[in-house]
């Protein structure tokens, strides 16, 4: 575990250098406070720090005021070293965001020990952040897909579709429906069904950018949002999507499964802004039309004056 | 100013805690000692300064960097003379710190002899 250890004093610093060595701690050292702030606000810097409380530059105090102030995660523990006594000043050490005080001459073993509590808080920290970070993964994205889950996904798409309006871009919205996806969980089972739709979401993950949204929307159904994708490329990137599912059957357990889909697609600039609502319900129109076109197609959603284009 | 020395009763060590502090490492002990020998001399002229030109500010601020070092060396009275410097300072009483300088002088005196002797023994 690292620490930080600052006191102007090179004698002090040099014993707890020593001691903290000895107790199995990579010691970083400073004689004054601004270099142990800027040392404890990095993103990467140690996690427990030794603070003497009288120190030039900033006293400890104040290095523990700018750490709380400057970063928030993850937490650093930090323990005030002073021969202060009194109460208030004790309080004032406290309230500056120190953890922990020991009174000059400190006693060892007492050190260590007080150490060792502040490693226990720093897990049990860790513990409740990732505790915290599984929660969010679940509450924002789907268990058997991973991608985004239905209220995520068109929050997102709320989002792009404001933004690209007010940068006057434009987002490719794609709602895509794996064909005959119940006669796949009828003949091979569920189990199998579950497979197929994870592949699919892996397809897709793997035809759109980093920066683009994919999200389960419902049951067999996916929404891909192509932040600042240009309209005239947008049957072009759904036909990417659409092949990258057919080009190949899913290899499953209980055999290999031919897959496609059907997908509608709109441009968000053809339409302006327009309530979510309405967006899901032109894509969806144009999805249903690509089933009634015979199923593994993409049809374009765009408005009555526009040409209206359809692929395969 | 030696006029004012007081004589010191020994020991100015308190060398169980001193060892306990170090962990029974004689090189340790050994390094910090050096450390103090080094840092000593300035800090003592600082401080001599400061008092013969009655200012508290910095006399507050060596004695209080005195008293830590001797406080880590288990110096518990040359401590408490450091102590009484800084207090003086903060108070800005600068009647009394000659005189307190000159106990302060006398501990340290007591300390380095007894230092030194305890090494010698450890030695290999």
């Amino acid at each position: 575990m690292r620490i930080l250890v600052a006191d102007d004093d090179l004698l002090s610093r040099t014993l707890l250098e020593r001691m903290l060595e000895r107790a199995g701690y990579e010691v970083t050292a400073v004689d004054n406070g601004r270099l142990a702030a800027d040392c404890l606000c990095c993103q990467d810097g140690p996690r427990l720090a030794l603070l003497d409380w009288v120190m030039p530059e900033l006293d400890g105090p104040a290095v523990c005021r700018e750490v709380r102030q400057k970063r928030e995660q993850p937490y650093v523990h930090m323990l005030l070293l002073t021969s202060k006594e009194s109460k208030q000043d004790v309080v004032a050490g406290l309230e500056s965001g120190a953890d922990d005080y020991l009174i000059k001459p400190f006693d060892p073993e007492e050190l260590k020990a007080r150490l060792r509590t502040g490693l226990r808080i720093l897990q049990l920290e860790d513990k409740l952040v990732e505790a915290r970070e599984d929660l969010r993964f679940k509450a924002t994205h789907d268990p058997l897909t991973g991608l985004f889950n239905r209220g995520v996904i068109l929050d997102l798409l709320a989002r792009e579709v404001d933004r690209m309006h007010r940068e006057g871009s434009s987002a490719v919205v794609l709602l895509a429906d794996v064909d005959h996806f119940k006669n796949i969980n009828d003949t091979r089972g569920h189990v199998a069904g579950d497979a197929v739709l994870k592949e699919i979401a892996c397809r897709i993950l793997g035809s759109v950018r980093s920066y683009d949204y994919v999200g389960r929307y419902g049951g067999e159904e996916f929404l891909v949002v192509l932040n600042n994708c240009d309209e005239s490329l947008a049957l072009s990137r759904a036909e990417d999507i659409r092949q990258a599912i057919a080009s190949a059957p899913v290899h499953t357990a209980w055999g290999s499964i031919p897959v496609t889909i059907s997908a509608g697609v709109l441009a968000t600039k053809d339409w302006g802004l327009r309530p979510l609502e309405e967006i899901i319900h032109k894509v969806d129109t144009a999805l249903y039309q690509a089933k009634a076109d015979g199923r593994n197609c993409v049809r374009f959603a765009a408005p009555a004056q526009s040409p209206k284009l359809q692929s395969k | 100013m030696h006029s004012h020395r007081q004589p010191v009763s020994h020991p100015a060590l308190n060398l169980d805690e001193l060892l306990v502090r170090v962990d029974n490492d004689p090189d340790l002990l050994r390094e910090l000692l050096a450390i103090f020998k080094g840092e000593l001399p300035g800090q003592m002229s600082a401080l001599r300064l400061a008092v013969a030109q009655n200012d508290s500010k910095v006399t507050e601020n060596v004695g209080h960097t005195l008293k830590g070092m001797f406080l880590n060396l288990a110096a518990a009275k040359a401590a408490a003379a450091a102590a009484q410097l800084e207090e003086l300072g903060r108070a800005q009483d600068t009647a009394n710190l000659e005189a307190a300088l000159a106990i302060f002088e006398a501990e340290v005196a007591a300390v380095v002899p007894e230092l030194e002797a305890h090494l010698a023994k450890t030695e290999p």
